[in-house]
């Protein structure tokens, strides 16, 4: 096989960004040598690999997603529009020769040339204020979001820590199934650990249920959650009931993407809250 | 040949193609992005939900995804691909960097540093299917693959995992992944062909 039969056969994967980096840095090297057999290939890959996002289960944003997007949209375009011209009115007349001293003509253009150019600073003033505020408030969204992510943490390492924790096992129908721990903080959260826990199968998420003490009473809906690659589970459950007294067990069942108002199955874990 | 031959139909009546839609966004025209936003927010916020499998984080990225759109209008050229798997692609992108900063804490990429690689042209794409009968039409595909070999298509696509970690995680050998992968993508491209 020659070698770029051998790098034809990486593109699909390349497509897709599932190749490991040695062999992605390989075949870029050989894109970069100008190919266009190759080049050509990838972009057929690159339309078959966008197909794939019509395997997700259909599902619908919310009007106020809409309303939120439309509503930055058109300030942004408001805002771009305001400014207006600055032309000067014409005098009517038709052309004549002027009276007016030539100093004079020159002073007028001085000033012309002065307020479009002043015209223009604003202009860009106003553009590199908007780009700044933008930018700030990019900024601003990060910083909130990892200020989020370090309380997460925080709470995490809290709720594992802290005596007034309870540790509820959460145990599998099926013995061949990893435990699943949790640890409930009246105040902080529950927080779900589990190692070496299959990935659920066709597309379906695993979903927390507290299972009230009061009979009759429906399970209650909380956190969707699903292994990463290595199986494990670290999952902070913010919001619990803050008296344990209510609920008489934690479920864990499997739930289409996004999780469900109620059980569409039988619980696969069960652990009893004493 | 014509690979996307296979993915073309019809809008209805009284509906502009999205070509004619993207040049009137392309002039900042409110309007056409609105009416882009209603056809195609459905498959990017199915496609981000599916990535993240969370709700309201997927309505920020759907949101940043869009905004992106309106405010670099003049980063999507028509000359590198139909506008469609380019917002898709942006999609998909976006989704992946929030799924890695939520399990690796890795910073997202920056607004500038974003440049969407060039996709096949197709002149037909703009007739494109409605995203049902599209649907449909990828599903049916997919499924005339082995379970497994679908998995991992999904499992790289979806979760933007390596051959290796696909390997790892299904515990199956590399080069059995690589082929699962390749040949799958190939069938599904044939299948896209023949379909036309």
């Amino acid at each position: 096989m020659s070698e770029h039969d051998q790098f034809r056969e990486l593109i699909e994967a390349y497509a897709l960004g599932a190749l490991d980096a040695s062999e992605r840095a390989a075949l870029e090297a050989h894109l970069a040598s100008g190919c266009p057999e190759c080049a050509k290939a990838l972009e057929e890959a690159r339309l078959v690999v966008t197909q794939l996002a019509y395997l997700a289960p259909p599902a619908e944003p919310s009007d106020m997603l809409r309303a939120r997007v439309l509503r930055s949209v058109r300030a942004d375009a408001a805002a771009s529009a305001g400014g207006g011209g600055g032309s000067l009115p014409m005098q009517a007349g038709g052309p004549q020769r002027s009276s007016v001293p030539m100093w004079l003509w020159a002073g007028v253009a001085a000033l012309l040339l002065v307020s479009v150019y002043s015209t223009w600073e604003a202009r860009k003033m106003q553009t590199d204020i908007a780009e700044m505020t933008q930018h700030e408030s990019a900024e601003l969204k990060e910083r909130q979001k990892l200020q989020d992510e370090l309380t997460t943490a925080k709470h995490e390492a809290m709720i594992l820590s802290d005596p007034a924790s309870h540790k509820i096992m959460i145990m599998p129908n099926d013995k061949d199934m990893p435990k699943v721990e949790a640890m409930w903080h009246a105040k902080l959260g529950i927080y779900l650990t589990a190692q070496q826990m299959p990935m659920p199968k066709n597309n379906k998420v695993l979903q927390l249920w507290l299972i009230p003490k009061t009979p009759g009473a429906k399970p209650m809906p909380s956190q969707v959650f699903w292994p990463d690659a290595n199986g494990k589970i670290g999952e902070m459950v913010a919001n619990p009931p803050e008296d344990m007294a209510e609920t008489k067990a934690l479920a864990i069942t499997e739930e289409p993407a996004g999780g469900s108002p109620q059980p569409t199955s039988t619980p696969m874990w069960v652990g009893g809250v004493s | 040949m014509f690979l996307l031959a296979a993915i073309t139909g019809r809008y209805g009546e009284g509906e502009s193609s999205d070509s004619a839609l993207v040049e009137r966004f392309l002039r900042k025209d409110v309007s056409a992005f609105e009416e882009l936003y209603d056809r195609h927010s459905r498959v990017v916020y199915a496609l981000v939900v599916r990535i993240l499998q969370q709700g309201s984080t997927a309505e920020e990225v759907v949101q940043d995804v869009f905004l992106h759109l309106w405010r670099n209008a003049g980063q999507y050229q028509s000359s590198r691909g139909p506008f469609v798997p380019w917002l898709l692609t942006l999609a998909r992108n976006r989704a992946l960097d929030q799924l890695r900063l939520k399990s690796e804490r890795q910073r997202r990429r920056e607004d500038q540093t974003e440049e969407i690689p060039a996709i096949a042209q197709s002149p037909d794409y703009e007739k494109a299917l409605d995203e049902k009968r599209r649907a449909e039409r990828v599903r049916s595909l997919m499924g005339t693959l082995s379970a497994p070999q679908k998995k991992a298509i999904e499992m790289a696509y979806f979760e933007g995992l390596s051959h290796s970690e696909i390997a790892e995680s299904l515990q199956e050998p590399l080069g059995t992944v690589k082929s699962w992968i390749r040949n799958g993508l190939l069938r599904l491209k044939e299948g896209l062909q023949t379909a036309s």
